[in-house]
This record gives C-alpha cells, structure tokens and sequence, in this order.
C-alpha cells in the first residue's frame, strides 16, 4: 500500500452521497467502504430496536422508518432554526425538527432525543473514517472535507464541529468546485480560465478559477445552498401526488409518511433514469387504502423527459442566472473560458447539460467523474498541506469568500468590510465612531450576505465592547479588524485605539453547538468509539470462523434437509437455519460486530446439527 | 553560522536561512513597500505582469507550500506577506484601480504635467464646441430650443402664460424629444388657459350684475369649455341659461357643474332650479335636499324646495 507515514483523507460530505478519497502511491483514489461502493449515501438511522445505522443500510430501512431516517442534513447544517430554508425543509422532510435550547439551533427528533445537526452529519463522517481504516489497515485521523463555495461562516464551522466529533482532524475546509478543479487539473498541465458548475443534491456552486503555473487562484464564486437534485426530485413528488390526488377523489399522500418516503424514492429514480432514457415508468402498488375497506390503491404513472423538464424549468434557469452573475463578477466573458467542468450528479441531466452548452458555447468537459472528483481534489489537497515534498506538482490553492462579510450599522444597514470574491486569507480594518453622546458600549454583530438591509443577512455572531470613554457622539474612534481564515472561517475584533480596550470572537455562538455542549458530545463519542473499536477487533478476529461456518451450512444444507425428511424433527429446523444465515450475513455486511457476534453461537449450533445429521443419515 | 540569542534565526524552523532571511527582511519593510515594490515590478508595468509576478511570489511565500514543516513565528510572517501581495495584485491586475493608483501615487512633477494636459484639453473642447454651434445646423437648432425654453421659463415664472405658452409649444414643436419642452409647454398651456378662464368668469359676473344675462352665460360657457370641470363656471352658466327661459341648457351645464363638483352646493341648487323649471318635482326635490345637505345656510334652496313641498301637498 502506501509508504506514508501517515495517510491522510478527503472528504466529500454531500447532500445526498459522500465519499473520502485519498492519495495512494501518488495517485487520489476514492477509497470503496466497506460494502465495496465508492459512494455511501449520507443517510442516518435509528432502527426500532435503538441502533444507529449509517449509510446503505440506513438508506435501504428509510421506507420502513421514515421518521427516524434522516436524509440531505447537510441542508439543515449550520442553519438558524425559522430561517426560509429550515422552514421549507419542515414541510419536505418526514423525519420532525424542533429548535434547539437557545432557540436560534435546529435540531432532530431522533431515536427519543434532539440531535443536534452536526451530530448527525459526524456519523456520516465517522462512517468514512472507519472505511479508510479498513483500508489502511490503520488509524486515520487526517482529513480535509469539502463544503460548497456558497457556505457562510456558520455552515462552515458546523461542519467543522461535525468533523471533530467525528474524531477527525480537520485540517481545512476547502469548496467543492475549487476541490473538483484541483482534481481536474492534477497530473495535467492546465494555463487556463476554469468554470465549474457543481449541481449536487441539495446546493448549486458556479466557480471561476484562473489555473497558471500550478496555482490554482479562485477569481470568483457563486451560488445558491438551497438549490439542487432534491429540489427537482420535490417536482416530481408534487406531479405523482397531485396526479394521484386527482385520480383518487382527493386522496393527499404527503400525509402518510411512509407513502412519502416511497415517493421521494421512486421520484428520485425516476429523475434518474430520465437522463438516459425518454421516459420513465413509475409503480407504486398499494400506496394507499381506498374509500372502500380492504381496496388499496396504487399509483401507476409515465414520466416523459419533457414534462421533466418543464416541471423544473425554473429550477434550471435559476443555476443559468447564477453562473452569469459569477462570470460578471469575474469580470470573465463565457466565450474566454477555457474549460467547464459539471461536477455533482444533477448535472447527467441532459437539460442542464444543454443550458451549460448554451450558456458558454462550448462542450462540457467529460474528464471528470461528476460524484467521485470532488472527494479526489480534497485528497490532493490533504495531501499537499500534510506532505508538500510528496506532492508531484507544485500546486498551491488560493479560494476567496463567497458573500459580503460586514457589520450591522446605525439605521440597521449592512456595512461590508471583506467584500465577496477577494482572496483568503485575508484581513481588513475599519474605523468607526460612535452614534450616540455619552455611548459606552458598541454591539458588534458580523453579518454575511448580499442584502443592503441587516436583518435580510446572515447573523454570524455578536459581541459588545465596553469601556469607551463617554465622549459626545462621533467623537470616539472604534477599530474592527476582521479576518478570514484558508478556511473560509471569520474573526472579529474591535479595539478603542485610545485605551487600547479589545474584544475579539472566532464566531461560533450563533450558528450550532456551544463550546460547552461540544465538548460533552465530545466527550461521549470518545468513550463510545472505544467499545466500538474493541468490538470491531473482536470482530475482525471471528469475522473468519463464522464466514467459514456460514459456508459449511450452505454446503451441507441440500443433504441435511433429505436427512431430515426421514427424521422426527421435521423440516422447520431448516427453516430456521436459513433466518440463522440472513442474519449472521447483513451483519457481517453491515460491519456491525454486535449482530454479528449475537448470532455466532446460533451458527455454531446449526452447524453441529448439519453435521450430525448427514453423519447419521450417510450411515 | 553565528546566530544571535534574541534573533528569529534561534527559532527551531524548518525553513532555508536565505528564505528565513527573505521573509524577515520582506516582512519588515512590508508598511513601506508600494504595490509595484511588493511584488517587485517597476511602475507602469501592466496586468499581466502584475499576475505574473504575484503568482511567482505566492508560490515562495504561502504557507500552504510549506505545510507538515514547522515554521514557528514564521507562519504570521508568511501570512502577512500572503496578504500585502493579495492586496497589490488585486490593485494592478485590475486596470481601473491601477491608473487611480497611479495617479494617487504619482511624483509630484508628473502631476503638474497631467494637471497641465487636462487644462489644455479642457479649452480645446470648448472651442471645438463652439465651432461645431456656427457651423452644424443640428446645433443651430439645439440651441434655438434651448433659448427658447429658457425664455419661457422665465416668462412662467413672471405670470406671463400667454407667452410662455407660444414659446415653450415652439420650442417643444422644433424638438419633440427636448425632454422639458413638452411638459413645460402644456403646463404654460394649461395655466394660461385657467387664468383666461378666471378671467371670462369675472367678466360673467360682471355681465349678470348689469343684467346681460346672454352675455353672461356665453362668457361662463366659453370659461367651461377652456377649463373642463370648472364646477363653479358651469352653475353660473345654469344659472343664467335658466333666467333666459332656456331650461334644457339649464340642466345641461347644472349636470356638468354636479359631476366636476360634487360637494359644491350651487351645483345642486342650480340642478334643483332647473328640474324644478322643467317640472321634474320629484328629482328637483332631490337635488336641493343634496345641496341643503352640502350647505344648508343656502336661503335659496330652502325657499325652492319649501316650494316644491308645498306644490306636492297641494
């Protein structure tokens, strides 16, 4: 495998599917997990009997556990709780949110507790860590994950928080489209002006970057956190249940959970399958009970591409908007851009693919896999940060800040210190006066956003400066110093440079988890993934001697049955047997040691029956 | 080598000493450097050049090259520097802020020399203007318009209507898309046509006093006719019509004076008179009960409707 020291990991925390990637004898790879795909789906459960569940097999239980199945939390992640987006997502989601105790947090009703969201986000990302584990063969702690370009502050140190609970070390957080054009441009020798358009699950991100000499220099970005596959997929929902509606004398299956979690399934597929295909067949059966007892209904629909596309027509036209804003930003005309990347898998849709062509003149590039390139480019970067002499290029990243960063003024205007698209890091000071006679305080509230208007942007966090002298107003100077960090994350301080009185923030109080409740959660998941870890070696150690078992039933399966045809046992013993094996295989599958090591003396049992019985009837 | 006790260079880093020295020596002229100076060009040069030279030094100086190494106090230094080459590239790779750079910065006989340049420049236009104002009849004409409207103006602002009015409709005749000619000269249009009409009104008044009831109402009707909706015009005009027998005209201009002013209480009187002449009790009745409701002080009206009650009792 590798020779270095240490490996080290990206991550692709997506909307819909994640996946970690790392740099493997020179070369970014994604790593498969532990079922053998290379995307785990960013899914969360917790099944009946109380255990949590990660990835496919939380995804393949979501029909029958909708409330406790929690999908697409990334678009929930660093979000104020009555913000349009939670609301929205209140009415979409089947799983229930509450606010959290500060009012400001959201939070999900989960297995009997309120989770909050970067908790929920840390599993997906712990999951991954263990299947880089398993593939190195050794502890990884390392990591870069990927956020898109569009995230404020709050969704950043969200997801920074997830990763630490997760037990990573997260070295930076770096945006999806500049980590895809990093992966683009790796082993290729590109002097060129990149756009790329990353439609992923659940957010939109347009990119410019200006690719010389192995520097990667973002010029600007673009975008929208609440616009993606989802949201088509939420179309498509409304037309089945609308139809449906009107074929069943007002039937709503938006309220039967369990329904709606069929229908976002078979609308996803039916999405999907819509990008190869012109028409898409979607059946339901016994979706619902009837007017009449005992006469269930089922839904049976055709899909055409067209109708597909004019059911998100808008959709669509809000990314073209977009991506012209950020090229005008960019001071980039569509006719110089050298290359357009698509990356996310909204993106195979051919209409979206056709408003790139038009938008830019040109073919889409095909080299890039849309759901793998984003884990890849964080690799690329991990690596750089952790071991630049291995590195093969020179290459260096510099990213800019997506929104207007500034502070609430007299009036409640947004005053803009960093504007968007400059250059991280960066630092930048201000002077500013007093607004009343006698005023010996200043509140100081960060803001991020395109708004004029205070109250229309996001609240980052706040902070009062005391002890100015009182002096009439206008009289007294305050000096904010804002900077923003490689990772895209904000402080803030003012100083009085007559007194030399100071506060400072790194902003974290308004957006998700408090130091305090951090450090609990913290604390929790070190003392539980030390019982998972010695499961998982004990596990590892029986894996072998039950897979051998599970064969040696199967193998003697077809002559214990004969046997006991003639026996008084009768054949329910086989049927048993079987449940036995199911069991013992999805836990083995789903690498959970506790199933497993439950049903290891059941194995056992059956096997020394198998044995005897075809000892005894071969004799 | 020898290094000092006190000195950055005791530092355990993992750092070249030239480049520890480079960055101690860049990072402390860093407040003096000008943005040509921070990225090591000399003034004048372009864009490109300014990119291409930032791109060469971030490349030396980002910390993120030298990442896994430790680099102790450098890592601020680094940082800084990053930062002062940012702002210099972000000045000179964008043309407009380069040339406010430049003049902002520019040694102080240059200044004279641009200051100079835009002075001669600036008489040269005016010239050229008035050149082309003899010459080009486009600009004959511009001109003329513009005299114009300013003579109406002040002719407006003096009360002068009549004559305000024929200049400014000249002016917004010769150049349709003059944009005040036009508005200006309805507006002189319309307050010389209220002024006429006040006046014709008077002169009515004037004509019923002396008992010319005909020359009355032509005077009323024709203040009617230039300001549409002149409710109290159009009841004199009732009024007089009625005194002249001539009762259908009556109600004619007493409808018009209600629907321009409909809280005008000699509207309706003048309605009530005329329906009363015509023999319409009932809807006579009407009308002046609106205009006692509107004024009831109005001894008239009280006295013709007491009449028309009197004549339904009867």
């Amino acid at each position: 495998m590798t020779q270095n020291p240490e490996p080290c990991i990206g991550i692709d925390l997506g909307t819909t599917n994640s996946a970690v990637a790392a740099v493997v004898d020179g070369a970014p790879r994604v790593i498969p997990n532990r079922q053998g795909q290379l995307l785990t789906p960013s899914v969360v459960a917790v099944a009946r009997n109380g255990k949590q569940l990660v990835g496919h097999v939380a995804k393949r239980q979501a029909i029958t556990n909708p409330e406790a199945t929690v999908y697409a939390a990334k678009r929930l992640i660093g979000r104020r709780w009555g913000s349009r987006e939670v609301e929205d997502a209140r009415q979409a989601l089947p799983y229930p949110l509450v606010p959290g105790p500060d009012g400001h947090d959201v939070r999900v009703n989960l297995g009997g507790r309120a989770w909050p969201v970067p908790e929920i986000s840390a599993l997906v990302l712990a999951e991954l860590k263990a299947d880089a584990e398993a593939y190195f063969q050794r502890p990884v702690s390392k990591a870069v994950v990927t956020v898109p370009a569009w995230f404020n502050d709050g969704q950043r140190q969200a997801t920074r928080d997830a990763g630490r609970i997760a037990g990573l070390d997260v070295l930076r957080i770096i945006n999806e489209p500049t980590s895809a054009a990093l992966a683009y441009g790796f082993g290729r020798s590109v002097n060129a002006k990149v756009v790329v358009f990353d439609l992923g699950g659940g957010t939109f991100d347009v990119s410019v970057l200006d690719i010389r000499d192995g520097v990667f220099d973002v010029v600007a970005v673009g975008g929208d956190t609440y616009l993606g596959g989802e949201d088509l997929d939420r179309r498509v929902m409304d037309w089945l249940v609308f139809d449906f509606a009107r074929a069943h004398e007002g039937i709503d299956l938006r309220k039967d959970k369990m329904a709606l979690q069929r229908l976002k399934e078979a609308a996803e597929r039916a999405k999907c399958e819509l990008s190869s295909a012109p028409s898409a067949h979607v059946h339901l059966p016994f979706l619902a009970a009837g007017a009449n007892p005992g006469a269930a209904l089922h839904l049976d629909a055709q899909l055409g591409r067209e109708r597909l596309e004019e059911l998100t027509r808008d959709l669509v036209e809000r990314c073209v908007q977009v991506a012209e804003r950020t090229l005008r930003d960019a001071g980039v005309r569509a006719q110089d851009v050298g290359e357009v990347l698509l990356v996310g898998g909204q993106t195979r849709m051919p209409r979206v693919q056709r408003a790139v062509r038009e938008l830019f003149g040109r073919e889409p590039s095909r080299s890039v896999h849309p759901e793998e390139v984003v884990a890849l480019g964080a690799a690329i970067q991990a690596q750089m940060l952790v071991h630049p002499e291995a590195s093969a290029a020179e290459t260096l990243l510099l990213d800019v800040t997506p929104q207007d960063l500034g502070i609430v003024v007299a009036g409640g205007w947004f005053q803009t210190i960093i504007p968007r698209n400059t250059t991280i890091p960066t630092s930048e000071r201000h002077l500013f006066t007093t607004s009343q006679d006698q005023q010996t305080s200043v509140r100081i509230s960060v803001l991020q956003g395109e708004h004029e208007r205070a109250a229309q942007n996001a609240l980052l966090g706040e902070f009062v400066l005391t002890g100015i002298r009182a002096a009439p107003r206008g009289a007294v100077e305050i000096e904010v110093t804002f900077e923003i960090s490689a990772d895209g994350i904000v402080g803030v301080s003012a100083r009085d440079p007559q007194t030399g009185q100071r506060q400072s923030i790194t902003v974290t109080a308004t957006s998700g988890l408090s130091q305090g409740e951090l450090e609990r959660i913290l604390e929790e998941h070190r003392d539980e993934a030390l019982s998972r870890r010695q499961a998982q070696g004990l596990l590892s150690s029986r894996r072998g001697a039950i897979e051998e078992a599970i064969a040696e039933i199967e193998r003697l399966a077809p002559a214990a049955e004969a046997a006991l045809q003639r026996s008084p046992f009768g054949d329910d013993a086989v049927r048993k047997a079987r449940a036995v094996v199911a069991r013992a295989r999805a836990a083995l599958a789903a690498d959970d040691p506790a199933a497993a090591l439950v049903e290891e003396p059941q194995i056992d049992r059956t096997v020394q029956l198998f044995r005897s019985l075809v000892a005894g009837g071969g004799a | 080598m020898a290094v000092e006790r006190d000195s950055p260079f005791a530092e355990p880093v993992d750092l070249p000493v030239d480049l520890q020295r480079e960055i101690l020596d860049l990072d402390a002229r860093l407040d003096r450097l000008t943005h040509y100076e921070a990225l090591g060009l000399r003034r004048g040069d372009g864009a490109d050049a300014a990119r291409a030279a930032y791109l060469e030094r971030v490349k030396r100086f980002h910390p993120d090259r030298y990442g896994g190494k430790r680099l102790g106090s450098f890592r601020a230094r680094l940082d800084r520097i990053v930062r002062r080459l940012t702002v210099a590239r972000d000045v000179l790779a964008d043309d407009g802020r380069r040339r406010a750079y430049e003049e902002e910065t520019a040694p102080p006989d240059d200044v004279v020399r641009r200051q100079v340049g835009a002075i001669e420049e600036e008489l040269r236009a005016a010239e050229r203007k008035a050149r082309l104002a003899r010459t080009n009849p486009l600009v004959v004409r511009a001109a003329r318009v513009n005299d114009l409207v300013c003579r109406g103006k002040e002719a407006l602002a003096a009360g002068k209507l009549v004559q305000a009015a024929a200049d400014l409709a000249t002016a917004a005749a010769l150049d349709p898309r003059h944009p005040e000619a036009t508005a200006l000269a309805s507006e002189a249009r319309r307050r010389a046509g209220a002024a006429r009409a006040h006046e014709l009104y008077e002169e009515g008044l004037r004509s019923e006093a002396a008992g010319r009831d005909d020359l009355a109402l032509e005077r009323f009707a024709a203040a009617v006719e230039l300001v549409a909706g002149d409710a109290r015009a159009a009841a004199a005009a009732s009024r007089a019509a009625l005194r002249l027998g001539r009762a259908g005209d009556a109600r004619t201009h007493a409808e018009a004076a209600t629907r321009a002013g409909p809280a005008y209480a000699p509207a309706f009187l003048a309605l009530g008179a005329a329906l009363a002449a015509l023999g319409d009790r009932a809807a006579a009745r009407q009308a002046l009960e609106r205009a006692l409701e509107l004024d009831p002080k109005l001894a008239d009206a009280k006295a013709l409707l007491r009449k028309q009650r009197w004549s339904l009792f009867r």
